[in-house]
């Protein structure tokens, strides 16, 4: 069993975590100054990155709050957009079966999209271990919050406009969705995934939009699979 | 927002991201996952991936006030997309994701 925590593993997580921790910066800043303009001071910017750790969800509840929003609503948004973290600690299943639990509990406890992106493509490379994949998460999230910190702190001096700033976010999901394998199946659960996307949002399910569309694309990806394996492998596999 | 709303949005938040986050890697840890299921998780990142996206960029009626300057981010996105598949950094993408989507507001207006 290789040594947790070493010298080695903290070094190339950092380096892993180097591009996620800069592109928070570039997010965490107008998501503070957001959080200001609400009238959140730096402490409460602090609770929500340390404990909500969601730059989707800390940009929608200014947002929300803004256009005149309820808490209830708003909350229900965010934790319906949030959902979709489950696919992804569902994902890390196998890596973390023989992983300590409280280790674990508190690596899945801080995936976001973007380090989920870079521990899935480590772990697929192989040499790569639930302690790295944390301080991966802890790294990035130590960004994320001083940057909310800075960014509500410096709020009400600066002017940038957030809608620039906040592509930061929508280019680093441009990245992880391009860097992943265009297999035939992949390419059905991405159309069907963003198709799913702009329907819901037409139809006015707009907090939901983005769990239902991931949901669909999976889905269509399965039962692809399962249509063009159906001529291989006949009835037998089926009754194990 | 009053301090009452914030701790009513937090702890709601939280408590829903935590349950997310945390009890499905408990509900199988320690068991074999079948291939097939392991199969379906690998559909999981594109899926996903692809949701944030269309999620980011799509909205009906965005073209409604014509094409321009509605078409800025799918221009900046494009340029994104060139950028991640040649260098597969995800800070040079979002740099030049930035870069552009500000050069292109910047002389829309």
């Amino acid at each position: 069993m290789a040594v947790m925590f070493s010298r080695e593993h903290i070094l190339s997580a950092f380096s892993a975590a180097v591009p996620i921790m800069l592109g928070y910066v570039a997010i965490g800043l107008p998501c503070g100054i957001l959080g200001n303009t609400i009238g959140l001071n730096w402490l409460q910017v602090a609770l929500f990155s340390i404990l909500l750790y969601s730059g989707a969800g800390q940009f929608m509840i200014p947002n929300m709050f803004l256009a005149g929003s309820g808490v209830a609503s708003i909350t229900a948004s965010v934790a319906l957009v949030n959902t979709r973290q489950m696919l992804y600690a569902a994902s890390f299943a196998p890596e973390c079966a023989s992983t300590p639990k409280w280790l674990a509990a508190l690596f899945a406890a801080s995936v976001t999209d973007e380090s989920y992106g870079v521990n899935t493509a480590r772990f697929a490379e192989g040499n790569w271990s639930v302690d790295r994949a944390l301080m991966v998460n802890l790294f990035s999230q130590t960004s994320w919050t001083l940057s909310n910190i800075v960014g509500c702190l410096v709020g009400a001096a600066v002017d940038i406009p957030v809608a620039i700033a906040a592509f930061a976010m929508t280019a680093i999901f441009i990245c992880l969705l391009v860097t992943q394998r265009f297999t035939s199946a992949n390419i059905i659960a991405m159309v069907v995934a963003m198709l799913g996307v702009y329907l819901c949002k037409a139809a006015g399910l707009t907090g939901p939009a983005i769990l239902i569309g991931a949901v669909a694309g999976v889905a269509a990806a399965i039962l692809f699979t399962t249509l063009r394996k159906r001529p291989a492998s006949p009835e037998g596999e089926g009754r194990r | 927002m009053s301090w009452g709303e914030f701790w009513f949005v937090l702890a709601g938040c939280v408590l829903a991201m935590w349950a997310c986050r945390v009890i499905p890697l408990f509900l199988l840890k320690g068991r074999e996952l079948p291939p097939r299921l392991a199969e379906a998780l690998g559909f999981i990142p594109p899926a996903a991936f692809a949701a944030l996206v269309a999620n980011d960029l799509l909205n009906p009626g965005m073209f409604d006030a014509g094409l321009w300057p509605a078409g800025i981010p799918l221009v900046a996105a494009v340029a994104s997309a060139l950028v991640a598949v040649k260098t597969r950094s995800l800070l040079w993408t979002a740099l030049a994701g930035v870069a552009v989507y500000a050069a292109l507001a910047f002389f829309a207006v």
